[in-house]
């Protein structure tokens, strides 16, 4: 067990900032952020597969994925308190900017939540982490050809999911009219 | 969907991408992370230790368990070299004295240790949650107060606002009473000023037939 700790502080020396960089990036907040990157690492020394693992970097950043899309199904399930409202994670822009902004955000990310777990990595890491595809496949343990193509058919999807919702929010909004 | 659409996806993804935290949440949320880790590790430590493991580390205890077996040796030997027979009585009293003697001070000082490091790891893990949980509470305690505060505000905001339109109605109602008072008067007087000039023109009437 000390091994295995003084390995995850390694790889929490080596990727604790671009692993928290990520999961703020999907979760659009610091503090879930922050909660979830300790979840992350208590996950990872509890977890069997770890040490079977070829490579931990890749298996961390899979798992943190996981967690970040996991608090935002739990959270479409369970609405926020006035206690768990924040300031979402924002660069720049007024107020109203910002809450458009977050919205479509927020839109765009339970869209990428609906994809498979295999295409939603690599969509993630492709359009969210800017990773070249060679890298991406190297961690998949895929061919490039093979990353190129999953992130393809992930944005298709997501191309979809989004129109759907959009013909839906349009439907929805005809009959407010109409009543 | 069209062009416009997947350009705005790609927009938004490209936003998502610049998003960066500042760098003290990036190396305070890393701290946290170690933190939990070590905790993690210490708890699951703790958990799995088992108690034999833990009283053969202590060198008096192996210093015991040493003497109890040289005992033992000492016995056996002592028995089977012995030209007549021992009274086993006697000889199960006196080992029973000797380990107890040579035994119980040092189980019960690896006791005491033992005891002491459990309860210190205890309170220090109940002083976190403990500090953990304050947090929580005040930070609950100060949102259920502004949203009590605000509440209250609103009603307080709606109270002031019914008196004013009913000062305005009150107000409005009083000027209309003053108004109708004014124009009856003004019919009054122009019933006054009919009748006078009636008498006027049959006065002149009068006059100019008397003339004539």
């Amino acid at each position: 067990m000390p091994d295995r700790q003084k390995e995850l502080l390694e790889l929490l020396d080596r990727s604790g900032a671009n692993l928290y960089t990520l999961l703020t990036r999907l979760t659009l907040r610091e503090d879930v952020a922050e909660e979830l990157m300790q979840e992350l690492f208590i996950k990872l020394i509890n977890s069997r597969s770890f040490d079977k693992a070829g490579n931990p970097e890749a298996y961390a950043r899979r798992a943190a994925i996981n967690l970040a899309f996991d608090w935002r199904r739990n959270r479409k399930l369970n609405p926020l308190g006035l206690d768990q409202v924040c300031e979402p994670a924002s660069n720049d822009g007024s107020p109203l900017d910002k809450l458009v902004q977050a919205e479509e955000l927020d839109e765009i990310l339970n869209a990428i939540g609906q994809l498979n777990k295999m295409s939603r990595e690599a969509f993630v890491m492709r359009y969210i982490q800017q990773e070249p595809y060679d890298n991406i496949a190297e961690q998949l343990g895929k061919t490039a050809h093979h990353a190129r193509a999953l992130c393809s058919r992930a944005l298709n999807r997501l191309r979809n999911i989004l129109g759907h919702n959009q013909s839906q929010s349009f439907v929805k909004e005809t009959n407010n009219v109409k009543k | 969907m069209s062009k416009n659409d997947e350009n705005q996806i790609h927009h938004r993804l490209k936003i998502l991408s610049q998003i960066e935290p500042s760098s003290k949440a990036t190396s305070r949320a890393i701290q946290r992370a170690c933190e939990a880790l070590i905790n993690e590790n210490k708890r699951r430590q703790g958990a799995s230790t088992r108690i034999w493991q833990t009283v053969f580390k202590s060198p008096i205890t192996k210093c015991a368990a040493a003497a109890i077996l040289l005992i033992a040796v000492g016995y056996t030997v002592g028995r089977a070299s012995a030209p007549q027979k021992l009274d086993l009585e006697e000889l199960q009293v006196t080992l029973e004295n000797s380990l107890k003697a040579s035994l119980e001070p040092a189980i019960r000082q690896d006791l005491i240790v033992q005891l002491n490091e459990q309860w210190q790891s205890a309170f220090a893990a109940g002083c976190a949650k403990l500090k953990e949980e304050l947090q929580q509470q005040v930070r609950r305690d100060l949102t259920e107060f502004a949203a009590q505060t605000l509440a209250a505000s609103g009603t307080l905001t709606n109270q002031r606002l019914m008196e004013l339109v009913q000062l305005i109605e009150a107000a409005r109602r009083r000027e209309r009473q003053q108004v109708a008072e004014a124009l009856q008067q003004i019919e009054q007087e122009k019933i006054q000023l009919r009748n006078g000039l009636l008498v006027v023109a049959a006065q002149t009437n009068e006059l100019m037939g008397t003339r004539q």
